[in-house]
């Protein structure tokens, strides 16, 4: 709980971390795009030369780049012999009782598989390139067009960011409790589910009523300082797009057309 | 609740939905199972109301995909649609049904929007996620059968994590005991 990638942002002066916040975003929605639309090795070879760019761009060293993938390797066995093994076909490879390996069960959990670790390892570099605030502020610069369809923009800013700033504080608080109640009895590190199901209780109720007393406490700070929730809040210079800017989404925008179109 | 305070608690039930399954991840198909991420948007849905529920409902899946990976991007489209549902649905439910009852209330509003939410985000995989090849066994299977744990404990955590709530005053009674003027409350008129 405690190596989570939560505000893990390294500061630098690399090419990924002066581009702009708003075009990272986008070109990280462009992206995800591009890996839905992949299915052939081309494709995928595609995406895994550009993330090795982006990568090299970004100055991050490659052991920390990959390290999501490196916690959850178990979480990708079992997808793909999920996939590999239960996938029906009619020509299977090899048969025994439950399990049917086949070529095109291995091909699909090789997809999901590649597809993902794409995504996460994308998602990394974004989130160690770019500061908890950056990411708020790009955030609500991409929601501005909907607040003429009268959708409250800053407010849901306000949510994502506070949430961002909440997610260590509060895996912390988890940790906190799970040792607290295992002292006490509770089963958390029994790999049956039924007992993982019951520690659930011991551990929720406590974890949610202090989350809320935080809560609580930070809108009475924020409502003692004369905040309401309205009117336009002021959040330093606009920043405006620049040249590299519009060419980082360009290309990924490029990218993503080869993948759908040609690969 | 003034709007800060229904926005901060969304902010907290949004940072849940990423650290609740992160508690769980250590067992393959826990979070299938034991569906930790619905427990706090059906509660911000209930005690925020619907427009803070859906928006926990939307901004938590993602946000948990981005940080941790999980749900998987397949899954993530039916998984927005159905946790988007359970905030809509308890909130709106919330709002529009008074017993007098708190229970019955709350039991209403959770069981119509479990079930709404699960039959929205089935006809989503049928008809747009996976479209043709979604069956009725497979949403029945998925939906009720395997996280049957989760549902449980959702109907028996979530009351009480509202009652804790009250309890501790950090969200209003829904009916707030009355308040006798002319005289102490409680006191026999005979006294």
């Amino acid at each position: 709980m405690s190596r989570i990638p939560a505000g893990m942002y390294i500061p630098g002066k690399s090419f990924l971390h002066r581009l702009d916040p708003l075009a990272k975003l986008i070109g990280l929605i462009i992206l995800l795009a591009a890996v839905i639309a992949a299915s052939s090795p081309g494709g995928y070879l595609l995406l895994i030369l550009f993330i090795g760019v982006l990568l090299a761009l970004s100055g991050l060293p490659f052991k920390l780049a990959i390290a999501p993938l490196r916690r959850t390797y178990l979480f990708f066995a079992v997808i793909f012999l999920m996939n590999a093994l239960f996938f029906a076909d009619v020509d299977p490879l090899w048969t025994w009782w439950i399990f049917s390996l086949s070529r095109t069960g291995l091909i699909q959990g090789a997809n999901v598989v590649l597809r993902l670790a794409i995504i996460i390892v994308a998602g990394h570099i974004l989130i160690s390139t770019t500061s908890p605030m950056e990411i708020t502020a790009a955030f609500r610069r991409l929601l501005k067009p909907l607040q003429y369809i009268n959708i409250p923009v800053d407010i849901v800013a306000l949510i994502v960011s506070v949430a961002i700033h909440f997610i260590p504080v509060l895996a912390e608080e988890v940790e906190m409790i799970r040792k607290a109640q295992t002292v006490r009895g509770a089963r958390f590190d029994s790999t049956r589910l039924r007992d993982r199901a019951a520690s659930l209780l011991p551990l929720v109720i406590p974890v949610f009523v202090n989350a809320f007393k935080r809560a609580d406490e930070l809108a009475l700070a924020m409502e003692a300082r004369g905040y309401r929730g309205e009117g336009r809040r002021v959040s330093g210079p606009e920043i405006a797009f620049q040249a590299r800017d519009f060419g980082a989404v360009l290309i990924m925008a490029a990218i993503c057309a080869v993948q759908i179109l040609v690969l | 609740m003034t709007i800060v305070k229904r926005s901060m608690i969304t902010a907290v039930c949004v940072a849940l939905t990423v650290v609740l399954p992160m508690a769980f991840h250590a067992v393959p198909n826990a979070g299938s199972v034991i569906l930790p991420m619905h427990i706090p948007v059906l509660l911000c849905g209930l005690i925020c109301g619907w427009p803070f529920g859906l928006a926990c409902g939307l901004i938590g899946p993602l946000l948990s995909n981005l940080f941790t990976g999980m749900p998987p991007m397949a899954a993530l489209p039916a998984m927005l649609v159905e946790l988007a549902v359970y905030g809509l649905m308890a909130g709106l439910l919330m709002s529009c049904v008074r017993t007098r009852k708190v229970y019955a209330d709350l039991y209403f509003s959770l069981l119509v929007a479990m079930l709404a939410g699960r039959i929205v985000a089935g006809m989503a995989r049928a008809l747009i996620f996976a479209a043709g090849s979604y069956s009725m066994a497979a949403w029945t299977t998925s939906y009720f059968v395997t996280s049957l744990p989760g549902i449980a404990i959702q109907i028996v955590l979530l009351p009480s994590i509202v009652f804790a709530l009250e309890r501790a005053r950090l969200i209003p009674a829904r009916y707030p005991k009355e308040i006798v003027l002319d005289g102490s409350p409680g006191l026999d008129s005979s006294e």
